[in-house]
């Protein structure tokens, strides 16, 4: 029933907005952490305190 | 220390906090999108408030971090590039997060105003900061000695923090179009799986914070790593040149 109104409602707008939201937390995430590996890689431990 | 952990920025801790926090998201689009009953008032684009509200919060607390990091900088006694690091990490996620702040109040200000954009206080206050910092991570990105780059962010970051009061208090100081604060002391505007599914939110958008924090200032100690791996070499064969 409450997807239903959310059908007859703003349906593109609220899920574009959520997935604007989540989609850039997911594209951030992404990109630190392949660089991340990219630099490690290039790195010997003692300067990866964290491993 | 084993091989596999060794060539990315994982640990126990950041998986533990990454997977609480894929839990949290998965939560909060349930509860926000099917769980949470429409506002009274607004309809169904109030389901805005569970993305709105606690990226202007993560955003106020990545600023809040960025302030006390750049003090603790300039303070002599605990003088150190670590709290500069810090400063720069949660300045550049709270950027994102003011960035979805703003997205997202945009889209809920043509849903219930009818328009994406006024210029009344809070929005001004919102975009002035999101401006600010802009300008300090671009300034982090500027070729300077560690020393001094530090010394100008931590300034120019302390500066950008004290628009952060006014950004909060301007829907009380100023008659804006802004609904006033969803929490105040003592009291919230809000009840009932409404209040309990922007509880979920906030939770899930702080273990995210958290966890790109974690990962974020591990990629920045690389970078900086890198950087002094080219300057030694660069020396080095400059030494080689002159010595030749």
């Amino acid at each position: 029933m409450i997807l239903a109104s959310l059908v007859k409602t703003h349906l593109v707008l609220i899920i574009g907005g959520y997935g604007l939201v989540f989609g850039s937390f997911a594209a951030y995430a992404w990109r630190v952490v392949s660089r991340g590996r990219s630099f490690a890689r290039q790195l010997p431990d003692e300067d990866k305190p964290w491993t | 220390m084993n091989q596999s952990n060794a060539l990315h920025t994982g640990t126990r801790g950041s998986r533990i906090i990454g997977i609480l926090a894929l839990i949290g998201l998965a939560w909060t689009l349930i509860f926000a999108l099917v769980i949470s009953p429409p506002d009274e008032v607004q309809g169904d684009a109030a389901r805005f408030l569970y993305l709105h509200v606690p990226a202007a919060m993560m955003a106020y607390l990545a600023f809040a971090v960025t302030a006390i990091s750049s003090v603790l900088y300039l303070w002599k006694k605990t003088r150190s590039l670590t709290w500069d690091r810090v400063a720069g990490v949660s300045g550049e996620i709270g950027l994102l997060m003011t960035a979805l702040m703003l997205a997202t109040g945009m889209i809920w200000g043509k849903l219930t105003w009818g328009v994406y954009w006024r210029w009344d206080a809070r929005l001004t206050s919102t975009a002035l900061l999101f401006i600010m910092f802009i300008g300090y991570v671009a300034l982090r990105g500027l070729e300077s000695s560690p020393a001094v780059r530090a010394r100008r962010c931590a300034i120019v970051g302390i500066v950008a923090f004290l628009d952060v009061p006014l950004v909060h208090f301007s829907v009380t100081w100023w008659r804006t179009l802004h609904q006033p604060p969803t929490f105040q002391v003592g009291k919230a505007t809000i009840s009932g799986s409404m209040l309990f599914t922007l509880f979920v939110s906030m939770i899930s958008f702080t273990l995210v914070y958290i966890w790109l924090m974690m990962h974020r200032n591990r990629l920045a100690m690389m970078e900086q790593a890198v950087e002094d791996h080219g300057l030694k070499v660069a020396i080095a064969e400059r030494h080689a040149e002159v010595s030749a």
